[in-house]
C-alpha cells in the first residue's frame, strides 16, 4: 500500500468507528497511531509520537484561553445575567408581534458577547425564555425552537470557542477570528427576527402568543434597566475591550472576564460554595473534552502530514479544475453531514486537518474561510439526530409534554436560515472581514 | 464545542444521562483517587485566573509584571488536562457519537455492551503506549534538569509536568481498563 492509500484508509476506518460510537479522540488517536505505524513501518517512531503530541502540542500560552473562557461562560450562566438582558429585550420589544420571540434572539446576541460556548446559551434560555413564552400562549414547539436556534450566536458572536479552536489549527490570529464573527452573528440575529415576525404574522397558529403588552409584567423603572444593564455592559467593555485595545492578550480577557463574572456572581449572591465548585469542575470536563481532541487532531495531522495526502488532494483539486466554489460545496457538504453526528469542536478537529492545506492553496482569506467554518458546523448544533443544543434544551426543560421530535421541527426553520446566512456570506467576504 | 457540558444550575441526577456504565465505583475505590487529582486541577484553573489577573493588574498600574506566567500558563494546561483526564473519562464525558451505541444501550443490547468494552480496551491500550512512551521524557526531563524560561531570570524546571502526565495517562489507562470490564459484565447480566 502506498502511504496515501493507507492514509485514505485510516480516515474511512477512523468515520466508521465515529459512527460506531468510538470516543472521537481514541478513534483519531489509534487511527493515527497504526497510520504512521504502517507508513514508518516502526512501532516506536509511531509511540513517540503520541508521547510528544501529548505533551507538547497543548503547552502553549494561548491554550490557556480554553478553561479561562468556559469558566466564564459558566458563572455568567449562574449570575443571571442571561435573565438580565431578557428582561430588558423583552422591554424594548414588548410592543411587536413576537415580541418575546424577539426579545430571546436579542438577549441571546448580546449574552453571547459575554459566553463563548452554546450550550450555556441554551441551558441559560431555556430555563429563562421558554416558561415566558409559554405563560404567554407561544406554541412550545415555536418556543423551545427559538431557544435552540438562537443558542448558536453563543459561538458566533465573540468570544468564541470554536473560532478559538479554529485558530489553533490554522494558526490565524484568535483576536482576528473573534472580529470576524461579529457581523455575520449580528446578521444571523436579524435574519432570526425577520423570521420570527413575518411567521408570527403569516402563520399566528404556528406561533401562537397574543400582544405581549397587554399581559406582561409592569414597565422596568429606569434604574432597574440599568441595574441589569450594568454588569453585561461592564464584562464587555472589560473583556473585548481590553484585547482590542491592545491591553491584553486573548488569553488575559479570559482570565480577567472569568474574574469579573466570579464577583458578579459573588456581590449577587448566586455561588454557594457547593456551586463555585461544581462550575470549577465543570469548567474542567470541558476543558479536558477539547484538549485532549486537540491532541488527537495534532497526532492526526502529523501523520497525515507524513502520509503526503493533504499535498496530494491540493494537486487533485488543482489538476481536476474543480475551483474554489467547488471544493467549498464539498466541503460545507461535509460538514453539515458530520454535524448530524458528531459535536462542533470533533468535526473541525477531523475535518481541518486535512481541508486547510487545500483552502490555503486556493489563496482564499483563512479567517473568512473560519467564519464559513464555523457557521457550518453550528448547523450541525441543530439537526438531528444528534443535534447538540437540542438536547442540551430538552434535558434542561425536563417537560415530557414535549418531545426531542417537537424541538427539532421547530429547531428546524432556524437551521435554514442559517443555512441561507451562510449563503450570504460566502457569497460577501467583505461582511465578515470588514474590520480586519 | 467540546461541548457536552451539562448544564450546571441544575440539580444533581437530572443530567443527561449518558448511557454505558459510567460513574461507577470502581475497585480499590480507584474513582475517588482520580476524583482527588480532579479537584487538584479544578484549584489549579482558579490559581491560573489569579495568576493572570494579577500579572495584569502588576503590569498595567505598578509596572512590575509577574516574571514567567507565559511558562507557567503552558505548564499549567498540560498539568490540569492530565490532572482531570481519567476523571472526565469516568464521568462519560469524552466526546462520542451516540447515534448508534447509544440505542443500543438503550435497549440494554448485549452486543452494544460488548462493543463500547471492546472501545474501552483501545483506549486502556492506548494510554499505556503514551504512558511507556512519556517515560523516557520524564527521566530525562529530571537527569538534564530540563526547563523552560529564560536563565538568569525565570526558570520552571519542567519535571513536574512531565510526572503528571506519566500518573494522568497510567490513571485514564487504568480507568478505561475498569470501564471495560465493568462493560463486560454488563453485558452478561442481561437486561439491566
Amino acid at each position: 500500500m502506498s502511504n496515501i492509500e493507507i492514509a485514505f484508509a485510516m480516515l474511512g476506518l477512523m468515520l466508521l468507528l465515529i459512527y460506531t460510537g468510538m470516543h472521537v479522540a481514541v478513534a483519531l488517536t489509534l487511527l493515527s497511531f497504526i497510520g504512521v505505524w504502517l507508513i514508518r513501518g516502526d512501532a516506536a517512531i509511531a509511540s513517540n509520537l503520541l508521547a510528544q503530541a501529548a505533551s507538547d502540542s497543548i503547552a502553549s500560552h494561548i491554550f490557556g484561553v480554553v478553561p479561562l473562557f468556559v469558566l466564564m461562560g459558566f458563572l455568567v450562566a449562574i449570575a443571571d445575567i442571561g435573565r438580565d438582558s431578557f428582561e430588558v429585550a423583552n422591554q424594548i420589544f414588548r410592543r411587536l408581534k413576537g415580541g418575546l420571540g424577539i426579545a430571546t434572539v436579542a438577549a441571546n446576541a448580546v449574552f453571547a458577547a459575554i459566553t463563548g460556548i452554546s450550550i450555556a446559551s441554551a441551558a441559560v434560555f431555556t430555563r429563562v425564555a421558554v416558561p415566558e413564552m409559554l405563560r404567554f400562549g407561544y406554541k412550545p414547539r415555536f418556543a423551545v425552537g427559538v431557544v435552540a436556534g438562537s443558542s448558536v450566536l453563543g459561538m458566533l458572536i465573540p468570544p468564541s470557542l470554536l473560532m478559538i479552536l479554529y485558530g489553533f489549527l490554522s494558526e490565524q490570529s484568535v483576536g482576528s477570528l473573534f472580529l470576524a464573527g461579529v457581523i455575520p452573528g449580528i446578521l444571523l440575529a436579524v435574519a432570526y427576527s425577520a423570521y420570527i415576525v413575518t411567521a408570527s404574522f403569516l402563520a399566528p397558529d404556528y406561533v401562537g402568543g397574543q400582544r405581549d403588552a397587554e399581559f406582561g409584567a409592569p414597565p422596568l423603572s429606569l434604574g432597574a434597566i440599568v441595574a441589569r444593564i450594568f454588569p453585561i455592559a461592564g464584562l464587555i467593555l472589560l473583556v473585548l475591550g481590553g484585547i482590542y485595545g491592545g491591553w491584553f492578550t486573548a488569553t488575559d480577557g479570559g482570565a480577567v472576564g472569568a474574574l469579573g463574572a466570579l464577583i458578579i456572581a459573588l456581590w449577587r449572591r448566586k455561588l454557594t460554595w457547593a456551586k463555585l465548585w461544581q462550575v470549577l469542575v465543570e469548567t474542567g470536563h470541558v476543558t479536558v473534552a477539547v484538549s485532549f481532541l486537540i491532541i488527537a487532531a495534532n497526532i492526526f495531522t502529523r501523520m497525515l502530514a507524513m502520509s503526503g495526502m493533504p499535498q496530494y488532494l491540493v494537486q487533485v483539486m488543482a489538476t481536476a479544475e474543480f475551483g474554489f466554489y467547488g471544493f467549498l460545496t464539498v466541503y460545507v457538504l461535509l460538514i453539515l453531514l458530520l454535524g448530524t453526528i458528531i459535536d462542533s469542536s470533533s468535526i473541525m478537529l477531523i475535518v481541518l486537518p486535512l481541508m486547510l492545506p487545500v483552502a490555503s492553496s486556493f489563496g482564499v482569506d483563512l479567517i473568512w474561510f473560519g467564519v464559513i467554518t464555523v457557521v457550518a458546523v453550528e448547523i450541525g448544533l441543530l439537526t438531528p439526530p444528534f443535534g447538540l443544543s437540542v438536547y442540551v434544551t430538552k434535558s434542561t426543560l425536563n417537560d415530557p409534554s414535549i418531545s426531542l421530535g417537537d424541538i427539532f421541527s421547530g429547531t428546524m426553520p432556524f437551521a435554514l436560515i442559517m443555512l441561507l446566512v451562510l449563503l450570504i456570506l460566502i457569497i460577501f467576504p467583505k461582511l465578515s472581514l470588514m474590520f480586519i | 464545542m467540546g461541548e457536552n457540558d451539562l448544564d450546571i444550575n441544575k440539580t444533581k441526577g437530572e443530567s443527561p444521562a449518558v448511557p454505558g456504565g459510567y460513574g461507577k465505583p470502581q475497585p480499590m475505590g480507584f474513582h475517588r483517587f482520580t476524583g482527588v487529582l480532579n479537584a487538584i486541577g479544578s484549584l489549579w484553573i482558579i490559581a491560573l485566573m489569579i495568576l493572570i489577573n494579577s500579572d495584569i493588574i502588576g503590569r498595567e498600574f505598578f509596572g512590575a509584571p509577574v516574571r514567567g506566567v507565559t511558562e507557567l500558563i503552558s505548564l499549567s494546561i498540560v498539568g490540569i488536562v492530565f490532572l482531570q483526564l481519567a476523571h472526565t473519562l469516568w464521568v462519560g464525558r469524552f466526546t462520542r457519537a451516540e447515534v448508534l451505541i447509544g440505542r443500543l444501550l438503550q435497549r440494554g443490547a448485549c452486543a452494544g455492551y460488548l462493543l463500547l468494552s471492546f472501545f474501552h480496551f483501545i483506549g486502556a491500550a492506548l494510554l499505556a503506549v503514551i504512558f511507556y512512551a512519556s517515560l523516557p521524557l520524564f527521566l530525562q526531563a529530571l537527569d538534564i534538569g530540563e526547563y523552560v524560561g529564560a536563565a538568569g531570570d525565570f526558570t520552571v524546571p519542567t519535571w513536574p509536568v512531565r510526572f503528571i502526565v506519566l500518573l494522568g495517562s497510567a490513571c485514564t489507562s487504568l480507568t478505561f481498563l475498569f470501564l471495560a470490564l465493568n462493560n463486560i459484565r454488563q453485558a452478561f447480566r442481561g437486561r439491566r
